[in-house]
């Protein structure tokens, strides 16, 4: 009379092959093994180099180029330093903030040139700065070795990442799926002042200051101190990066669709 | 007399030094080289040389063990330090031996330190016993088999006495097991090896190589093998018969409270025990240091061939034990009393009984004669 639980209960095996059979499984592990393990090296041997290329071809089915990785692969970033037009907008998508905007040499000295600045010890490699990047001068690279004894030397400036740009490796100029800003720069005319300091900031020099007429004043009424220009923008230069925005003293420009 | 034995080595080296040193010393020349004084000198150099020995060979084993297991598991093992990892075990050694020995607060001190001691002290012991080639120390105990079977049951004995002073719950369930383990396992290894007995005639350990010189005993007295292995893997508490240090279950059994040197010591008493009941299973089973009649002249007669074939023997024997090691998991505690009473004791009486028909009946196909008795 079999009960629930016996019913269950596999038919009992010869004992002995308990102890067969997993030592006929190591043995044959052994002898495929003997020679050459699995184990790549890995400060001596790389994934990427050509010998293992059957290997990870078959178990990853992608393209793999001799001696580099994935074309695809977000490493060490690229910075070309004379197309950077330092807006500022890899900073701002950067989530883990670790990218700082540094002065670097070859600006004009009222107005100096900031490129960005790098901290792997934060970076996730997420690649968004390089998304957002308008230029397409920050992207990513192949690079993934960046072990260091000090912690200091995780963070790349600038010129760093410029070396980087003319150290030749294959690029991943990233467009990940995100919408671009089809939105414009518009302006609240009875706050602006005139100031030019969106003008003066912004990277592409979309933004013209044209002159208004200055109004005539009504008896009793009196003028704002201001000066009588007011900023026009170019949408097709412009590239959306919001540095006039967050620059305007009067907070008269925001994000508009243009009618 | 010719035979070059390590003893008569010994005391040429503690003779020579003597006489050095009473050749610097002239008014002490006479009480250095005194009979009594070189004897004395020359127990403590076998003593040195032994242990010289036991430890290259238990390190290198650990090496052997960690590499055989690595290509088991398709993976390389130590291999950075010296050529393929081969002093990595010396620099793990040399990292415990400069760490902090902690005492737990509430242990007993006498017991904590003396059991590692006694432990490892107790393994050296053995291989004074061991003959490793025909002139080791041949002639010196009748007995040896008997001796050194009695020295490797003293282990259990110390692991209990530090597992008990350690205060440790985890510490004490491990001394128990390995207490527990020891009733179900001595019995069926000592059963084989007086089947080993009744074949050879004798409990001398040389003698017993040399009544293997027609055939290897694994052959005929294989359910003695069988069950001398099983016994040992139990004896060694490796896999997977390591329930006192069964790491999943208890912290790290009855060493958990042990770090740095103390630890060290009873991870080479481990090895060393290895060693030994590798060496016992070359020399009760394997021919020791013979070879068969058949393999060629040139590569039995070189200088050191005896120890040469011996060592390779061991650690092939011992490359076994990886095996299974890396093959089986561990058993629970019931299963493992279980196969100790239920299974290997009834075949090691049915290998006590194969043996005193093999000596009734002398002759043996395919094997042939035993050498006493069949001239």
């Amino acid at each position: 009379m079999a009960t629930p639980d016996s019913a269950e209960e596999k038919p009992r095996e010869n004992p002995v092959l308990w102890v067969a059979r997993p030592m006929a499984t190591a043995a044959r592990q052994f002898a495929k093994s003997l020679f050459r393990p699995s184990t790549i090296i890995y400060p001596y041997e790389r994934l990427e180099d050509p010998k293992f290329r059957d290997r990870v071809e078959v178990a990853s089915g992608k393209p793999f180029g001799v001696g580099r990785v994935w074309d695809n692969y977000r490493g060490v970033h690229s910075l070309n330093i004379a197309t950077c037009i330092s807006c500022n907008l890899c900073a701002f998508s950067c989530p883990d903030i670790c990218i700082d905007m540094v002065t670097v040499a070859g600006g004009d000295p009222k107005h100096p040139k900031k490129c960005p600045q790098i901290d792997y010890g934060k970076c996730s490699y997420c690649g968004f700065c390089s998304d957002a990047c308008p230029e397409g001068c920050l992207t990513m690279t192949t690079r993934y070795e960046l072990s260091t004894p000090k912690r200091s030397e995780m963070i790349y400036s600038p010129e760093k990442l410029n070396a980087v740009f003319h150290s030749k490796l294959p690029m991943n100029p990233i467009r990940l799926a995100r919408p671009d800003n089809e939105d414009s720069i518009l302006l609240d005319p009875p706050l602006c002042i005139g100031c030019n300091a969106c003008a003066r900031d912004c990277p592409t020099g979309c933004i013209t200051m044209l002159d208004i007429p200055k109004p005539e004043a009504k008896p009793g009424e009196k003028l704002p101190r201001r000066i009588w220009k007011e900023p026009v923008v170019n949408d097709s230069d412009c590239v959306r990066c919001g540095t006039c925005i967050s620059v305007c003293p009067k907070e008269c420009l925001f994000w508009g669709t243009r009618k | 007399m010719s035979t070059v034995t390590l003893y008569s080595v010994s005391y040429d080296i503690a003779s020579l030094i003597l006489h050095i040193l009473g050749f610097i010393i002239p008014p002490a020349n006479a009480a250095l080289t005194n009979g009594n004084v070189v004897t004395g000198l020359a127990v403590l150099v076998f003593g040195v040389i032994l242990l010289a020995a036991s430890m290259l060979n238990t390190i290198l084993l650990i090496w052997w063990e960690r590499k055989l297991l690595g290509r088991i598991m398709d993976r390389r093992g130590a291999m950075h330090v010296g050529y393929a990892g081969l002093l990595q075990n010396f620099a793990d050694g040399f990292k415990l031996f400069r760490k902090t020995t902690v005492q737990p607060r509430e242990a007993d001190a006498l017991g904590f330190f003396s059991g590692p001691t006694a432990y490892l002290v107790t393994s050296f012991l053995l291989f004074g016993i061991l003959p490793i080639s025909s002139g080791w120390n041949s002639g010196i105990l009748p007995l040896s088999l008997l001796l050194a079977l009695a020295i490797f049951s003293f282990a259990p004995l110390f692991i209990f006495v530090s597992a008990w002073s350690s205060n440790n719950k985890y510490s004490l369930m491990g001394g128990m097991r390995s207490a527990a383990q020891m009733i179900a396992y001595e019995v069926p290894l000592l059963l084989a090896v007086v089947a080993v007995v009744i074949v050879a005639g004798s409990f001398d350990l040389t003698t017993i190589v040399y009544e293997q010189q027609n055939y290897w005993f694994w052959g005929p007295l294989f359910v003695a093998l069988i069950v001398f292995v099983a016994g040992m893997l139990a004896e060694m508490e490796r896999i997977p018969f390591d329930l006192p240090e069964a790491e999943a279950e208890l912290v790290e059994g009855w060493n958990t409270e042990y770090g740095g040197m103390l630890f060290a010591f009873f991870m080479l008493a481990d090895y060393l025990r290895a060693l030994v009941g590798s060496i016992l299973v070359v020399l009760l089973f394997l021919g020791g240091w013979t070879m068969p009649s058949w393999v060629p002249g040139a590569l039995t007669t070189f200088p050191l061939a005896g120890i040469f074939w011996f060592m390779a023997k061991t650690y092939i024997v011992f490359g076994v034990f990886v095996w299974v090691r890396a093959s089986l998991p561990r058993v629970r505690t019931d299963q493992l009393l279980r196969v100790g009473w239920n299974r290997l004791l009834p075949l090691s009486l049915l290998a006590v009984f194969l043996a005193a028909t093999l000596v009734t009946v002398k002759c043996v196909w395919p094997f042939g004669c035993l050498p006493s008795m069949g001239t």
